[in-house]
């Protein structure tokens, strides 16, 4: 058994193809192309956030204050408009970024005049940043008429702060940090993971049963005086390993990569996150996905050894990842828990288990269910492998 | 010595619609089941060579393919010297080796690889695989190409490493499919020196070809096959006797039985 997995992944080792989706892709392409996205998504903000803006401004000398803080050349640039002119027509052809409309009522004197309604035009389809930043101005000199309407009505602090806002309504989460986040994260990894184990498997799978079958050396090694079941078991584990690797590789690198690229910002939270995640849960989340890889590698093998060539294996494993995929959608809805009949549901209850994990809420009894179910899946399945490799109708197709 | 008697094996038609007018016409295609091979038997003793000839489609390759232990035969039996293949497949593997017509290589191991892989399958000590490899490289002129990945390989090389592979364990028979199909003149020269080898070690070895003249050089003994049924089943001088001139029409006469039955 040994001798045809040692035998196996040294071919696999050796093939540049296989091992290019199965190593370079997740831990060279995939980082470096995230990467280039983050980084010209942040040159877009930076840019945004300093561009000079065009401006036009309406009933100006009515509010002197806001004027004035909009004379900043290296932010703001004036552009004079005639009167009627279109505001929409200026700001489609470029003339303005915005138009500001300051009514004739605007004045200090909250009291007496009430709210004041300034209008700003602008194209807010696109990302920018014309609202933020105008609404900083804006927002200082409103800030300056509360407190001043304020001291005329002669109110302390306390009453102050209970006008603005009279009721708050409190936000106490009981989740603590870990269950918040485990649940977001949680709902994703099995996504990742179980797919990244398929694509893993995939390459090797048909290069294991299919392939051999193509290039003709399949007879010769059912004829080779070692039990069907060692070869068997020799391929499955092959294929077992290159999935777990691949998942495992990709998991490992978007973590360092994540780490290397956040530069700090975002480290401490992982690793508070991370810290509050016990050893053993996370080896338990390595260890819920040997059965689940147990599954696709049998069912792959079963599909690849059917196949007289690679192109038919190819074509049979395409919608697997579909299938894989509606399992793990089952274990987001709302209502669906890790417990009762949903334990037993093979890959949906992994799902779950891995987001329980995740969220510190595990219980951990399931794992009887969890376990017993794919172990289940999985061994009949191998049992369907071995048996089809006994099959002359599947082997000399 | 091999033995093998009334071997029959019969395969499910799975789709009676896509078979070709030819097969529908074939005696063989019975209801839902196709008797590729209905009655073969013949024997070959130690040190002798056994040619299988028949027609393309007559049941030569799922013949051997049932000596090989690849296919399990509906009835007859298979005994290699006094071992009873169908019932010990796994014993009967270790003596034969057998060389399939469809055969390929590990691509993307070395020659030496390729042959290490069944010899360790074989159960046979690091030594002993090394000190036969270089015998098998010597025999069949292989050393200058052992090392280098197969799937560059030229058709010649490629079957001279497959018929290292398939004798790797120095098996008590030898069976080839069609072994010099698709060979240069210098490589098919290297496979039938190389089976002359054997004979002169004492080891049968049975081989299907379409090569009349290699079957005058080489056999003692000559089977026909067509329709999955022994039309003849002698020695070669017998099966010289069957007609006046050369061997060809040896081969139509002992097919013409059939027809004419």
């Amino acid at each position: 058994m040994w001798l045809v997995f040692k035998k196996e992944i040294k071919e696999l080792l050796r093939d540049r193809k296989t091992l290019f989706f199965m190593v370079a892709l997740p831990l060279l392409i995939f980082p470096v192309l995230i990467g280039v996205a983050g980084f010209v998504s942040k040159q877009a903000m930076d840019k945004a956030e300093s561009q000079v803006l065009n401006y036009a401004l309406v009933g100006g000398q009515y509010a002197p204050e806001i004027v004035e803080d909009l004379e900043q050349p290296d932010k703001f640039k004036l552009v004079e408009i005639s009167e009627n002119e279109d505001f929409t027509t200026i700001i489609r052809d470029e003339t303005v970024d915005f138009v500001l409309v300051i009514p004739e009522n605007y004045s200090s004197n909250v009291l007496e005049n009430g709210q004041t309604n300034i209008k700003l035009y602008f194209n807010d389809a696109g990302l920018n940043l014309v609202y933020r930043r105008v609404n900083e101005i804006v927002k200082s000199q409103s800030e300056l008429f509360q407190q001043s309407a304020f001291s005329v009505l002669g109110l302390d602090e306390t009453q102050q702060s209970a006008l603005i806002e009279p009721i708050v309504l409190e936000k106490v989460n009981t989740a603590d940090d870990r269950e918040n986040w485990g649940e977001k994260i949680g709902g994703m990894l099995p996504y990742v993971l179980f797919l990244l184990c398929l694509t893993g498997a995939m390459a090797p799978a048909t290069d294991i049963g299919a392939g051999e079958k193509e290039r003709g050396t399949l007879e010769t090694l059912l004829i080779s005086p070692i039990d069907r079941n060692k070869i068997v078991m020799g391929k499955f584990l092959t294929i077992c390993f290159a999935g777990t690797m691949t998942a495992l590789l990709t998991v490992g690198s978007m973590v360092i990569w994540g780490l290397v690229l956040s530069q700090g910002m975002a480290i401490k939270f992982v690793a508070d996150f991370m810290a509050q995640i016990a050893m053993h849960d996370f080896l338990l989340i390595f260890l819920m996905l040997v059965p689940v890889v147990a599954i696709f590698a049998a069912v792959l093998l079963s599909i690849s050894i059917y196949s007289k060539s690679f192109k038919e294996a190819q074509s049979y494993m395409g919608p697997m990842s579909i299938l894989v995929v509606i399992p793990i959608m089952l274990a987001l809805l709302p209502g669906v828990e890790l417990k009762g009949a949903w334990a037993w549901v093979p890959i949906t209850n992994v799902s779950l288990a891995m987001k329980e994990l995740l969220k510190g809420t595990m219980d951990y009894y399931q794992l009887f269910a969890i376990f017993g179910s794919t172990v289940l899946i999985a061994g009949a399945l191998f049992a369907f492998c071995v048996y089809w490799f006994n099959q002359e109708k599947v082997l000399f197709r | 010595m091999i033995e093998i008697k009334q071997l029959a094996k019969k395969f499910a038609v799975e789709n009676p619609k896509k078979l070709s007018e030819q097969e529908k016409k074939d005696p063989r295609l019975k209801g839902r089941f196709f008797h590729s091979v209905q009655d073969v038997s013949f024997t070959c003793h130690k040190g002798e060579v056994l040619g299988l000839l028949g027609p393309n489609g007559a049941g030569k390759t799922t013949t051997l393919r049932m000596l090989s232990t690849a296919l399990k035969p509906d009835s007859g039996s298979v005994e290699i010297s006094g071992d009873n293949v169908l019932a010990n497949p796994v014993i009967a593997r270790k003596k034969i080796g057998f060389l399939s017509g469809s055969t390929g290589l590990y691509g993307r191991l070395t020659g030496r690889e390729n042959i290490h892989y069944f010899g360790q399958l074989h159960g046979m000590s690091e030594e002993s695989i090394v000190k036969r490899i270089n015998e098998l490289a010597d025999l069949l002129d292989m050393h200058n190409f052992l090392d280098r990945r197969s799937e560059n390989f030229s058709t010649g090389m490629k079957q001279k490493t497959a018929i290292a592979r398939a004798v790797v364990h120095s098996p008590e028979l030898v069976i080839l499919d069609e072994p010099t199909t698709g060979l240069d003149i210098m490589a098919t020269q290297t496979v039938l020196e190389f089976i002359r080898g054997l004979k002169e070690q004492g080891t049968p070895v049975i081989f299907s070809t379409h090569h009349l003249d290699e079957v005058e050089e080489l056999c003692d003994k000559v089977t026909v096959i067509d329709l999955g049924r022994t039309m003849f089943d002698g020695d070669i001088a017998s099966f010289k006797a069957l007609a006046q001139g050369s061997l060809h029409q040896s081969f139509m006469a002992a097919i013409q039985s059939t027809t004419s039955e």
